[in-house]
């Protein structure tokens, strides 16, 4: 093996578990722990800056790992968000400093579970595959238990990695099915075998329920509500973003490339938990008061919308599931940036508490807003444009009850994000909460997902380049 | 014949052992009784000749992972309670669902036509070992290293959440 | 077949077990009374159950024990082939060694391992 060609494939996955070693080092070394939280969003700004530059594409260890453009780029969107989440959450982090003394490892176990979506993203076999996913989820469970002097943060944990236990067992099933049926456990090896035995069908329905589960499509959704508000905000916007969006890119490499020739099987499937997912995601939002939950609701129903772009099966469909995963990442971040500075500074969390919100802290008021706008899709902001590529491509394979179906749920969206907005602008409240300042990395946390919310829907190239390296991919 | 006779064996041993394991309603008891089911599927790996994995799951499961579990068990607050049965609704649509999950199952697996492999797997430590550092076509020795990375984060996780109070 | 000889020693195992303990409960004399059920014939009179709720320091324990117990199942393997393999498998091994030994010496760091 080439180990200049190794550097330069696995650069991110190297850089990365080097950046793991270093906070742990410098955690075992230093006194001073306050450090730690700069060094870490620092190496990790660096980290992020340099993946958009020169990363090597190929195959590696015969097959096990894939690098290839367009994976890359999902890795680079997938970075974004975690700084997104590093800016928001630094504040709160150095609180717990003084609380429990632990600071690096919550960067220890994030990084970790990033990691870990890296070779999920990148696994050319099961194995890979495998051992991404766990190694994805099992920290996050240690980090909703952060609040360890929080029932219903320790609740959140055990919630979550029973749940998670169990379908990546059931997962594992399938796969197990999968490998008897064929005899290997390499995407392209398998490929030639997907067809539409009973036996292949059975494995491959009970290995998408691990991933279904990550991306909280409907029949796996029941932990999301309970999680998300038990676990800190950070914890909650990692799992509602980067969590989902990896799982939801390994989902359509998988329904894209390897399970290609069961298409007309998992149409159908995608297809109901599609509807499903949407009516039940929003019916259930309508009713939430806590924001953290509200927020779980949506992203449930926004899960919906991913799915239901992977239909068509075609480059268009691919396309428009990146581009609309990029926009929810930066629209959702936007939203837990706000939820957590607020709750930050005064610990409130329901949205009755978000009255006359618009009069004290204009500022924060209007990125919501922005944000809000942009997960319900309202133009001229990036929502908008990933719903309608969506919409889209589900058009050109000839889905249009199932349009109809999506265009009812925008509606019913729109009605509740609605409901936040006149909350803090139109609704009168004696005593709102007051004007505060955040520190400069709540700022830039915050600027940033603004920033990419108007910049993907303003700037098409992005479109187009995505789009060219969806091509590159699946030729 | 031997075999199949001793198949046969573990595997009631296996059925009857999870059945009671997850029926029982002392905690502890369930805990005994997986410990069975983990040495019945050792004695499976020990048939086919596979003894480095049962080896493993002797050392990892039934040593490490169940002495784990009873200390988990050991820190719940009433282990000598029985715990709650649930109501015969629930327990009557458990099992329709499971007996029409198990159904499929044994219905689609006995259904199909099961080759016989080819390949050479090798079964003793030393071919496990040359794939396991091998880092070519059939080299694993990738999962190796990020299984490394993996321990040390659960480790991680397992102190952050089992530590109330970190001194420096 | 191995496999015969181990339906053989299963059989005449649970035979054996049946036939001592049948033996003994039909022949041997009995006799009882309160005291030979103590645990202690002197001393403190036990009170409660056995089982009661542990320090969680027992589980912290088990579950570094636990990690460091899958590793030695990865070592083994290695340990068989490093002479054959050389360099390679060395180097390979060290970076996992030297990332669980980071690990190590991060609990030792917290204090996991002292009991307290």
């Amino acid at each position: 093996m080439d180990l200049s060609n190794f550097f330069s494939i696995m650069r991110g996955e190297i850089v990365l578990a080097a950046i793991i070693l270093i906070l742990l080092l410098a955690e075992i070394a230093t006194k001073d722990k306050k450090k730690i939280v700069d060094l870490a969003i620092g190496l990790f700004l660096i980290h992020t800056i340099f993946g958009f530059f020169g990363v090597g594409e190929g195959v590696l260890f015969g097959g096990m790992f894939k690098a290839s453009p367009i994976v890359n780029l999902f890795k680079n969107i997938l970075n974004v968000g975690v700084l997104i989440i590093l800016f928001q959450s630094a504040s709160w982090v150095k609180g717990k400093l003084e609380e429990h003394n632990r600071v690096s490892e919550f960067y220890i176990l994030l990084f970790a579970s990033l990691l870990g979506m890296y070779y999920m993203i990148s696994a050319g076999d099961f194995l890979m595959f495998y051992i991404g996913i766990e190694m994805a989820s099992l920290p996050v469970a240690g980090l909703a238990a952060f609040d360890i002097y929080q029932k219903r943060s320790a609740e959140a944990a055990l919630k979550y990695i029973f749940l998670a236990a169990i379908t990546s067992g059931i997962s594992l099933l399938g796969i197990s099915f999968l490998y008897s049926a064929s005899g290997t456990i390499f995407f392209d090896e398998l490929k030639p075998f997907m067809t539409n035995d009973s036996l292949i069908t059975l494995g491959f329905l009970f290995f998408l329920v691990g991933l279904l589960f990550k991306i909280s499509i409907v029949p796996f959704h029941l932990w999301t509500a309970d999680v998300y508000e038990g676990a800190p905000i950070g914890v909650t916007s990692y799992l509602s973003v980067i969590s989902k969006g990896a799982a939801a890119f390994i989902l359509i490499i998988i329904l894209f490339t390897m399970a290609k020739p069961i298409m007309e099987l998992w149409r159908e499937v995608i297809y109901m938990l599609s509807i499903l997912t949407m009516f039940i995601g929003n019916i259930f939002a309508l009713r939430q008061k806590n924001m953290k939950r509200f927020l779980a609701f949506s992203s449930i129903a926004q899960a919906g919308f991913i799915i239901l772009g992977m239909l068509s099966g075609t480059q268009l469909g691919m396309s428009a599931v990146v581009f609309f995963i990029a926009t929810y990442i930066f629209s959702n971040l936007g939203a837990f940036g706000v939820v957590y500075a607020i709750a930050n500074q005064s610990g409130k969390e329901n949205m009755d508490d978000y009255n006359g919100f618009y009069r004290t802290n204009p500022l924060l008021s209007v990125l919501m807003m922005l944000a809000l706008f942009s997960l319900a899709g309202i133009p001229p902001v990036a929502g908008f444009f990933g719903k309608f590529f969506l919409f889209m491509s589900a058009a050109s394979a000839g889905y249009y009850w199932l349009i109809l179906f999506a265009v009812i749920n925008v509606t019913i969206s729109l009605y509740y994000y609605l409901l936040v907005v006149r909350a803090m602008f139109v609704r009168q409240n004696d005593n709102p909460i007051p004007a505060f300042k955040s520190d400069v990395y709540m700022k830039i946390g915050l600027i940033l997902p603004a920033i990419g919310i108007f910049v993907l829907g303003l700037y098409s190239p992005i479109y187009e380049h995505i789009n060219e390296l969806v091509g590159m991919f699946l030729k | 014949m031997g075999a199949q006779i001793m198949f046969y064996i573990l595997a009631t041993v296996i059925v009857v052992f999870s059945f009671l394991a997850v029926t029982s309603r002392k905690v502890m008891r369930a805990t005994v009784y997986l410990l069975f089911v983990l040495l019945a599927t050792a004695g499976l790996y020990f048939i086919i000749d596979y003894n480095f994995m049962a080896g493993i799951q002797l050392i990892v499961y039934a040593g490490g992972i169940v002495a784990l579990i009873v200390f988990a068990v050991m820190l719940t607050e009433k282990i000598g309670d029985k715990i709650e049965s649930p109501s015969n609704m629930q327990m009557i649509l458990a099992g329709l669902i499971s007996i029409a999950g198990a159904g499929v199952t044994i219905s689609v697996l006995l259904g199909h036509d099961f080759k016989q492999s080819t390949q050479n797997i090798g079964q003793n430590v030393a071919t496990i070992g040359e794939n396991l550092l091998n880092y070519g076509k059939d080299g694993y020795v990738l999962p190796f290293e990020v299984v490394s990375i993996l321990l040390l984060a659960s480790m991680i996780a397992a102190i952050v959440v089992a530590k109330r109070k970190f001194e420096n | 077949m191995g496999s015969s000889a181990l339906v053989l020693f299963f059989i005449v195992g649970v035979f054996f077990i049946v036939i001592a303990t049948s033996i003994a409960a039909l022949f041997a004399p009995r006799s009882s009374n309160p005291q030979k059920l103590d645990p202690w014939e002197c001393g403190i009179k036990p009170s409660g159950n056995a089982w009661i709720q542990f320090k969680i320091g027992y589980y912290l324990f088990a579950i570094i024990y636990l990690i460091f117990d899958v590793e030695v199942v990865f070592l083994v393997p290695w340990a068989v082939v490093m002479k054959k393999m050389g360099t390679v498998a060395f180097v390979e091994a060290l970076i996992f060694l030297v990332i669980l030994g980071i690990g190590l010496l991060y609990a030792w760091n917290k204090k996991a391992l002292k009991w307290e």
